[in-house]
Parts: structure tokens; sequence; C-alpha cells
């Protein structure tokens, strides 16, 4: 039953954000195309390609049709067009989507995996030493900002050493192709990607560290070292894997807003990747792809609010009763 | 096969074990029983050196396992011994069964990590073990949280036994359930754990009955009773075992429910039950009593357990030629009802005023160990009585006040304002109003009921330790019977009175008395603990009055 329930719910939440992004340009004040565009567009604009654009988002239509008309070119791909950057809104997201998800989908699997194994051991160590100087270092660590520790790790590692380059996710108009073109991108994403799991990992390990010491408490500890299972098979598959669901929830959470979420790191380092498109647009108001790029951002956090559910199941049996 | 000996555990200041002795013999089964916080479960965990790991617990004192010591052990050693020698069934409260893995992965997992077989024999060998302990095939592949708490608990069960260990401890291991599945849990232990080495620390007695050979009572952290279960259960002579028996609900006893005075508390110094004992004197306060061996069993009590307070040995008494009593001998033990049964003119009542020296008699009367000669004030300052007929015991010429003060004028006992107040605390006691209007009032003015519940205070008030109470209710409607009799239950809990309570109803006397005595012609023809005597009367004439003692159908 649940799964087609939940299709059913997930179909409806997009459909309101959907409804949202199609009526929140139209409900401003002024035309629609103002609202679109911005008034020194339009005064630029030659009166054809004034037409062609209102032919194009069909504003001489009623509303239901062009809801209607919206969600059909949604469907082609067509997210609108953006006179800054001259070219479709689909083509310049889907431009930028592939170095944000190479970011943080690295530093998002890393800063987890890290956490959570440095949570589960610092917890089981409470209050020894080597969990006091775990504690300390992510405490320390999670109060830096992300961008003070892009900026620390640039100077550092980039201006003083040398050692990457400053900017960008490639170097340009090189002619380089196959591994050296891979080791190019790998040595340019190092840095952004250090400074991102650094300031992530904090979180994620706080958040396994007291969870674990909530389960340690629980009977089915003892039980476990009551069967003289070693310490490392207590440890894992009984505290921690006891442990994993919180953070599981924080990481569907963060991977709903990943898109996003790397958006300080991404102007620091000049990284073409969506945040970086999105200050960009926001700089020259370039509304169609901030819009877009919204758009973008509510499917991921929705798609990404699936998988958890879907994970959850297998993790803790008892979800599935707990409906 | 396991020995402890001198086991102290504390947890930070708080000291739970303080010396505990225990042996388990091979193969035997052995109970420890206790209220919750004498230190059951440390037990049971030190045995397998769980309390370790709680950081603030110390552990001090010595288990032998097979010669070994356990407490000299590393951490490797100590989990080379968990589950393969010694393995536990938890008590199945809150998550004792991780939420997560499926009961077969988790039963199957010591087997596995510890037995060395393989992912096949070892998934055979854990489903053969849960369906010994009758667990129905369609649970084995299912989360804790599918299963009913029987079925949780016998996955536990399963779940000991998957490394075929020498010893088995069972930590409260039927508490959870209710009564059906605990009388089915209860047959699998027993069937299943043959062979065994047995502990099974619990509360619940019956559960001791069912399953142990033998048993140990722990209070405060300290063993202060151990002998054979049977012996144990239906002759405590530690004051604490009985108050234990005393406040548990079961079909066999069917005296009415009591309790013990006052309630746990850590105790410094000297014997851990002495805040509760009413048999203390100066020497419990101060020194902790040793185990010691007393005939078939072990008790730790300065006084020797439970005081056999009055010892009546051949009380003879003629008159005439006629023989009253004939070469009686009874003992009455401290705090206990002793009901004397009988017929009219089976020589009770004599029987009773020989002991208060109204009659002169033959034999001899021990009263605490001391043989009593001339009936003194001394005596009397102990030993009071509640007469037949109420009315009749009260001088119609004095008031309440002055009625129930007389004794303490007899004795000189404190100022005049002293004694007063000692009327009205006396009188609060047996539930009367002490208000001067009352105080002023003379036996005819006062009801049946008021005027016995004077009696009672009359004999109270010098705070005598045993009280001979004949027929103290025969006059009275059964709903205030019902009410003196509570009163006087309760004034034993609190004080531990003795009584020695005579009655022809024999329904009464069951609902009163630890042990009974049956009379007859000025002879005891049978004696014992009431629900023996109930249940397997040897005397005819016991089986007489049994059969037309008063029911409802």
């Amino acid at each position: 039953m649940n799964l087609k329930r939940k299709i059913t719910n997930y179909g409806i939440a997009f459909l309101i954000i959907l409804s949202l992004n199609f009526l929140l340009p139209r409900l401003m004040p002024g035309t629609p195309l103002t609202a679109i565009y911005g008034e020194e567009v339009l005064v630029q604009m030659t009166p054809e390609f004034k037409a062609s654009l209102i032919k194009r988002f069909a504003l001489d239509e009623p509303l239901y049709k062009q809801f209607i008309f919206y969600i059909f070119s949604l469907f082609r791909g067509d997210l609108g067009y953006s006179y800054y950057q001259s070219g479709s809104v689909f083509q310049i997201i889907l431009a930028h989507l592939p170095w944000t998800f190479l970011l943080v989908g690295f530093s998002l699997i890393l800063s987890t995996i890290g956490g959570i194994i440095l949570g589960i051991e610092s917890g089981w160590r409470r209050g020894k030493i080597t969990d006091k100087a775990i504690l300390t270092g992510m405490m320390t660590l999670s109060g830096f900002p992300s961008f003070f520790m892009g900026i620390m790790l640039l100077l550092f590692f980039a201006v003083n050493l040398g050692l990457f380059p400053l900017q960008g996710a490639r170097t340009p108009y090189a002619d380089i192709y196959g591994i050296w073109l891979v080791l190019d991108v790998v040595k340019h994403f190092i840095l952004p990607l250090a400074a991102l799991v650094l300031v992530e990992v904090s979180g994620c390990y706080l958040l396994t560290r007291n969870t674990m010491i909530m389960t340690l408490r629980k009977s089915f500890i003892l039980t476990a070292k009551a069967k003289g299972l070693p310490d490392k098979k207590v440890r894992y598959r009984h505290a921690g894997r006891n442990s994993l669901l919180p953070v599981v929830t924080r990481t569907g959470i963060k991977l709903g807003t990943a898109v996003t979420g790397a958006l300080f790191i991404e102007i620091i380092f000049s990284y073409p990747g969506v945040g970086n498109l999105i200050y960009s647009s926001l700089l020259m108001r370039d509304y169609p792809v901030l819009q877009g790029t919204l758009l973008m951002v509510a499917i991921f956090v929705l798609a990404a609010n699936f998988f958890v559910d879907l994970i959850y199941k297998k993790l803790d049996p008892r979800v599935q009763n707990a409906y | 096969m396991l020995k402890i000996k001198d086991l102290r555990v504390s947890y930070g200041k708080l000291k739970v074990l303080k010396g505990v002795n225990l042996e388990i013999k091979e193969g035997e089964c052995l109970g420890v029983i206790g209220e919750s916080g004498t230190g059951k479960t440390t037990l049971a965990l030190s045995i397998m050196r769980l309390v370790d790991e709680d950081s603030s617990a110390s552990l001090e004192g010595e288990i032998f396992f097979q010669e070994k010591n356990l407490m000299e052990m590393d951490e490797e050693m100590i989990r080379k011994i968990r589950w393969n020698s010694i393995s536990i069934v938890f008590q199945n409260k809150e998550d004792a069964l991780n939420p997560v893995h499926t009961i077969l992965d988790q039963v199957k997992e010591p087997i596995m990590e510890n037995g060395g077989e393989s992912k096949k024999e070892a998934t055979e060998k854990a489903i053969h073990l849960l369906s010994q302990v009758g667990l129905a095939s369609r649970c084995i592949k299912a989360y804790p949280h599918q299963l009913s708490e029987g079925e949780k608990q016998r996955s536990l069960l399963a779940m000991a036994l998957a490394n075929d260990p020498e010893v088995l401890i069972l930590d409260e291991p039927v508490s959870s359930l209710d009564t059906t599945s605990k009388a089915d849990m209860i047959t699998k232990i027993k069937r299943l754990s043959r062979g065994y080495s047995v502990l099974v620390v619990t509360h619940d007695i019956s559960t001791v009955a069912k399953l142990t050979d033998r048993v140990a009572v722990l209070y405060g952290g300290r063993i202060v009773e151990l002998a054979s279960t049977p012996l144990l259960l239906s002759n405590p002579r530690h004051p604490y075992t009985r108050g234990l028996l005393r406040s548990y609900p079961n079909m066999t006893t069917t005296k009415d429910l009591q309790g013990m005075k006052g309630r746990m508390q850590p105790v410094e110094k000297g014997c851990p039950f002495y805040p509760r004992c009413t048999q203390v004197v100066d020497v419990c306060k101060r020194k902790n009593p040793e185990l010691q061996k007393i005939g078939e069993r072990f008790l730790a009590c300065h006084r020797g357990g439970i005081l056999p307070f009055l010892k009546v040995k051949n009380l003879t008494k003629y008159f005439d030629s006629f023989r009253a009593v004939d070469s009686v001998c009874l003992t009455l033990y401290e705090g206990e009802t002793l009901g004397l049964v009988g017929e009219s003119g089976a020589g009770k009542t004599t029987l009773a005023k020989s002991i208060m020296g109204l009659f002169h008699s033959e034999g001899e009367i021990y009263l605490e160990g001391e043989k009593v000669g001339e009936r003194d004030k001394k005596f009397y300052k102990t030993v009071q009585m509640i007469f037949q007929n109420p009315r009749e015991s009260l001088s119609h010429r004095l008031n309440v006040l002055e009625a129930v003060r007389e004794p303490l004028d007899i004795y000189k006992i404190g100022s005049f304002r002293q004694r007063s107040q000692k009327v009205e605390q006396t009188l609060t006691e047996v539930e009367l109003p002490s208000d001067e209007e009352f105080l002023d009032r003379y036996p005819h003015h006062l009801s049946g009921g008021e005027i016995q519940r004077v009696v009672i205070a009359r004999a109270l008030v010098l705070d005598p330790k045993l009280l001979i109470a004949d027929e103290p209710t025969s006059f009275l409607d059964a709903s205030i019977q019902a009410k003196i009799v509570r009163l006087l239950l309760n004034l034993q809990e609190k004080r531990g009175l003795g009584l020695l309570f005579i009655t022809h109803d024999i329904a009464l006397a069951r609902k009163v008395s630890d042990r009974l005595v049956v009379m007859l012609k000025g002879k005891i023809v049978e004696e014992g603990p009431t629900p023996q005597i109930l249940s397997s009367p040897s005397h005819p004439y016991t089986r007489n009055l049994l059969r037309v003692a008063p029911t409802l159908t």
C-alpha cells in the first residue's frame, strides 16, 4: 500500500511546487514579462522580440491555458530563455549541474562516512582522551563558516604553497584528454572539496556521537557484550547500526539542498557549479535562470526525501509499520 | 562449578554488593531472591564481568569458574568465557534484543562468532534451538518488534543456549510475562536447562519454588539466608525472608498479605535489615552478622533468626482429677501468629490462663529463652492478654481513660501528662477517638466493637511483645471482627507483635495464622504451618473441623 500512497503524496507536493513556480511571476505587479525579465530589459527589446516572447509563454491566453502550456514546455525541457546569457535556461543549468554534483556528491559521501566513523569511535570511547581530542577538534571546525575555511585553504595551499590551482574546475584552453583531463579536474576540485568536507563533517560527527551515546545505554548492547562479541562488532553491528537513523535523515536533507549548498565555496573558488550560477544570476537579476534553479532544487529535495524514506525501511524494520 | 567469594561491587559511592559468598554446584539450580534494588542483577552481571562496562563500577572479590578466577582474566579471556561457558538470559525489557536484526541473526551470531561453525551449520543450529523453545517458524525470521513478550523471552532463552554453556544465568526470566506464558516458560526452562548449572535471579518467589534446588535471599547487598528451596519457603528463619513470603500473593498461603515496616534504605554499619527488623538488639546496629551454618541452612542474623519467643514445655493443668491441659508443648516465634484452634472445652482458655500465671500449673515456660518462674511485673510488661468477654474484663467503675491508663499507673511509667499522652496515642492506634468526651465514657456507654478496642488498647499500652488473644472477636459482628483482626495484623507488621490467637473458628484462624495448633481434650493433636494443615490434615478431628468450617456454597 505504502509505495502507491507515497508516490501520490510526492506527486501532489510536486504539483504544488510547479503551480507556485508558475504563479509567482504572474502574481507580481505589472505584466508577467516585466516580472520575468525586468524593466530595463524590456526597454531594450524590439517589438518583434517582445511579441515572440509573449507567444512563447502564451501570455495572451487565459491562465489555465498558460498553465497547461507551461507544463508541456516543462516536459519538453523548456525552462525559459535567459536574455543575459542568450541561451535556454535548461541548457545553462545542465552545464553547471555536473560540477556541483561532482563537488557536493563527493563531499557529502566523504563527510558522512567520515562523520559516522569518527562519531561511532568517539562515542564508544566517551570521556576518554581520544574522544575528547576528536570532540574538541570537531567543535573548532564547526565554528568555521564555509567561506572562511575556503579562503584559508586557498591562501595556504594555492597562494602560499602553490600546490593547487587558484580557481576554476579545469585549466582553461588546455588541450588535454583522457587521464590527464581527469587529473586536471581532480587537482582543481581537491581544495573546494576539502573545505566542504571539513565544514560538513562536524555536523554529522556530532549527531552520530550523540546518538551513539544514547544507543550504548540500550540493553541490547549489554546483550551483545554478554554474547562475547568482539568490541568491533558490538560497536558497528549493534551500536553503530542503531545510531544511523538520524544521520540518514540529516544526510537526506543535505542531499536535497546540495545543489545550493556549496554556494560560498563555489564562488570563492570560482567553481562553475550551480551555486556560482545562482550568484551570477542574482547579480544580473536573471530571473528565468533563478526560477529554473529554484524548480530544480525543489525537485531534488523531493527526490532526496523519497530516497531517504526508502533507505529507512532497510535500516530500521520498525519503520515499515510506523505509518 | 562456580564459586563466588566475598564479592563487593559499588557504583561510585553506592555500595551494591557487600561481600557475597555463593557456590553453584554442577547441575544444580540455585535461586537468588530479593526485592528490586538489593543487587540481584548486579550479581548476575558481575559473574559475566559485565558490570565493568559501567565506568563508575568497582569490583572486588573472587569468582572462580572451574578453578579459574574470572576476576583476574583480561578482556580477551573473559570474552571467550562469555556465552561459551557462561551465558545469560536477560529479562525481556526495553530492548534486550536488537531491534534492527532478525531473531535468527541474533541467535546465530554467537554461534558463528565463538563456535567456529559455518554459516549453514550455525543457521541450522539456531533454527533448531528456536524450535526447541517453541517459537513458531513464522517468528524465526521476524524482527523483535513483531513478536509478543513471551516469544521474545523464548528467543532470549534460545540465544543463551546457542553455545552450549556450562553455566546458565537467568535474570528475571518470566517477570515480563502474563501468568499463562509464565507457566509455559517455566516448563520450557525446566526442560531445557537440565544438565546446566543454573543461577536464577528473580523477585518472583513462585519461579524460585518451581525451578530451583536451593535458594539464597539477598537483602541490602548481602545474603541473609540460604537453604534448600522447600525448607526456606515452608519455614523461613530470617525475618526478611518471612516478610518477603508474607507479602507475596500466592495460592498456597492463606494468611492476609502483610508487608514489612519501613522501606529499604542503605545501611552504613550493622545488619542491612536492622531498620526494618522488629527484634533488633544493640549489636545489630553495630556489626554486620556473618552468614553461618545453622542446622540445615545458612543464616546471617545476630539473633539466630526469628526468635522462639515463648516456649511451653509439658504444661499440664489438673482441676481436681480432671486433666484440662495435658502435657502441652508449643513454641511461638517473634512477630508470628500462632492460631490455637479447638472446640469449647478443649482447654484453650485454661492453657492461656496457665501461661499468664492465672492458674497454677505444672511444666515449664520459657520467655525469650529464659525460664519463667513467678510471673513478675517484667513478665506482664512483655506478655499481655485479651480476655474472651471484653465487657466483663473491664471494670464498670473506670472510665476509658482510667481503664487504659491503669497499667501505666501500676508500672509507674512516666509523669501523669506522659501517661495521658500515651493513652491517647494508644487509642488512636486502635482507631478509637481520644477526645475528652470519649475518655470520660464508661463501659456501659460503649458498643461491642468499641469496648473490644478499649480492651486491646489496655493490653497494648505497655508495648508488650506478645499478645494472647482469647477469642478476641467472638462477640463481634463480622464487619467489626474484620477490622479488629486487621488491626492486630497491622500491629504485628509494625512492631513484630507475637500473637497467640485462640479461636474455635478455623476459617478465621486460616486468615490470621502463620502456624496452627489444633487442640482436642487438653492435648495438641496437630501442629504445623497453616497451609500444610489446611491442605493435608492428618488428624481426623482436624479433618472434621475443616469439613464443618463455614463456606459460601
